[in-house]
């Protein structure tokens, strides 16, 4: 008599069978509720984020460090700076040095938020970035704060005061950041210059654009986004974008903004994470 | 098949391309390093296996990117079953096929996630992205030669069909 694993593998053993068995799965986990699929994909990659941090940390103490002889090789041709450089470099041990620039980033953006946000009950988590989107047309982070650091799900992420993006799935030591640019992310924001209340819509390239601006509104290369307070979701005021170029199509009901973020995703290394 | 170097070079591909990315992009592009894998794959191993690379390199994909998961399984399957049923009329050990195979089903398979991103959201761009899908899949192309050495040497082709 046959054991049901003996009968199991059989089945598997056929190639047919096999692919079905296979792509169910892929419908299946396709299918899921994203709260599930989620929860699915951050306990299933938890075991790489220790070695994402390690090759994340080696590659970011790397590219300082060839940034610096870049640097320095640039500066050789002025004298006095570098002469100043030299003395420094002479003095630090390059590692020390990006420890310490690293560590004074965060600190100032912390105590720059916080001394910018004293009414507010905001607390920020400084996280660094761990990870970056492995698709073309999607943009994600992921950083090394999770639910056991305080973040939480739909909390918002900012870099030196601008808006980064949202937490989408916290695990309990990591966490995936939706940035602005990504198809998926809406963000309701306002131009400060003209007081228009826009949409801030990700394409995923290096821009976003803005939804439903009146063909009326005159908006000029420079006019800054920010979040407005409609809907509650976003905290207001927060720097997103400016605007990059508008132009009005004959037909079209609204004009068809290109907005740069304020924050360029691959030059920073960390970030803050809003909770409230 | 030797499934342990193969999940290996999975978790470096998935490592490298998650990670290194300021390394590696130029501008807008970013080269797709799963996707060379799944073509050596189907150019070198049977149906059955080239099935479960594909499945395992998409699911890689999805552990690691925003969006639907297992989405990217679906797709790596199906083009990697198309490039198996079509390799018997290429002349697959030649660079210059790998290279302009990979091109080609990049382009597929990345205008199939654009448009399934394209209903989804409603948010992308036309031009812009088929610009960003073409410089991806050319970018892609480009790094095969390399890949496929690397590749060679931990998985030489001749010993795929011992077992069969």
């Amino acid at each position: 008599m046959r054991t049901s694993a003996t009968s199991f593998s059989s089945i598997i053993k056929n190639p047919i069978t096999a692919v079905i068995f296979i792509l169910t799965i892929s419908f299946v986990l396709l299918f899921l509720p994203p709260r599930i699929s989620n929860q699915i994909r951050m306990t299933c990659a938890a075991p790489v984020r220790p070695l994402q941090l390690a090759v994340c940390f080696c590659s970011n103490s790397a590219s300082n460090f060839f940034e610096r002889v870049i640097t320095a090789w640039h500066d050789a041709y002025d004298k006095s700076q570098a002469e100043e450089q030299i003395s420094q470099f002479k003095n630090k041990v390059v590692e020390q040095q990006d420890t310490i620039y690293k560590l004074q980033n965060k600190l100032q953006s912390i105590s720059g938020f916080q001394a910018e946000n004293k009414i507010d009950k905001r607390k920020p988590i400084p996280a660094d970035i761990i990870g970056y989107d492995t698709s073309n047309l999607r943009k994600s982070i992921v950083i090394n704060a999770g639910s056991k650091h305080g973040v939480k799900p739909d909390n918002v992420v900012v870099s030196n005061n601008a808006l980064v993006g949202r937490v989408v799935t916290a695990g309990e030591r990591n966490s995936i950041i939706q940035l602005i640019t990504d198809p998926g992310s809406r963000i309701p924001g306002r131009v400060l210059q003209t007081r228009e209340l826009v949409i801030v819509e990700g394409d995923s390239t290096g821009f976003c654009k803005l939804k439903y601006v009146p063909k009326w509104a005159k908006l000029k290369r420079g006019y800054d986004i920010v979040t407005s307070d409609v809907g509650g979701y976003y905290p207001p005021s927060l720097p997103v974008a400016t605007v990059f170029e508008s132009e009005i199509k004959s037909g079209n009901l609204f004009q068809s903004v290109k907005v740069l973020p304020k924050v360029d995703i691959l030059k920073i290394e960390s970030v803050l994470v809003i909770t409230n | 098949m030797r499934w342990f170097t193969f999940f290996c070079i999975l978790l470096c591909i998935s490592l490298f391309q998650s990670t290194l990315i300021n390394w590696i992009n130029i501008g807008l592009a970013v080269p797709d390093l799963y996707f060379p894998l799944v073509v050596f794959y189907s150019f070198t191993t049977d149906f059955k296996r080239n099935t479960i690379t594909s499945w395992c390199a998409g699911m890689a994909k999805d552990l690691f990117s925003e969006g639907s998961f297992g989405v990217y399984s679906v797709f790596f399957v199906a083009v990697g079953f198309l490039l198996w049923s079509v390799r018997g009329m290429l002349f697959r050990g030649h660079l210059v096929t790998q290279i302009i195979i990979t091109f080609i089903f990049s382009l597929v398979y990345n205008s199939m996630y654009a448009m399934y991103t394209a209903i989804s959201f409603n948010a992308l761009t036309p031009l812009t992205t088929i610009w960003i899908i073409f410089i991806c899949s050319l970018y892609t192309a480009f790094l095969v030669p390399i890949m496929f050495l690397i590749f060679n040497k931990f998985q030489p082709a001749q010993r795929f069909f011992i077992n069969r």
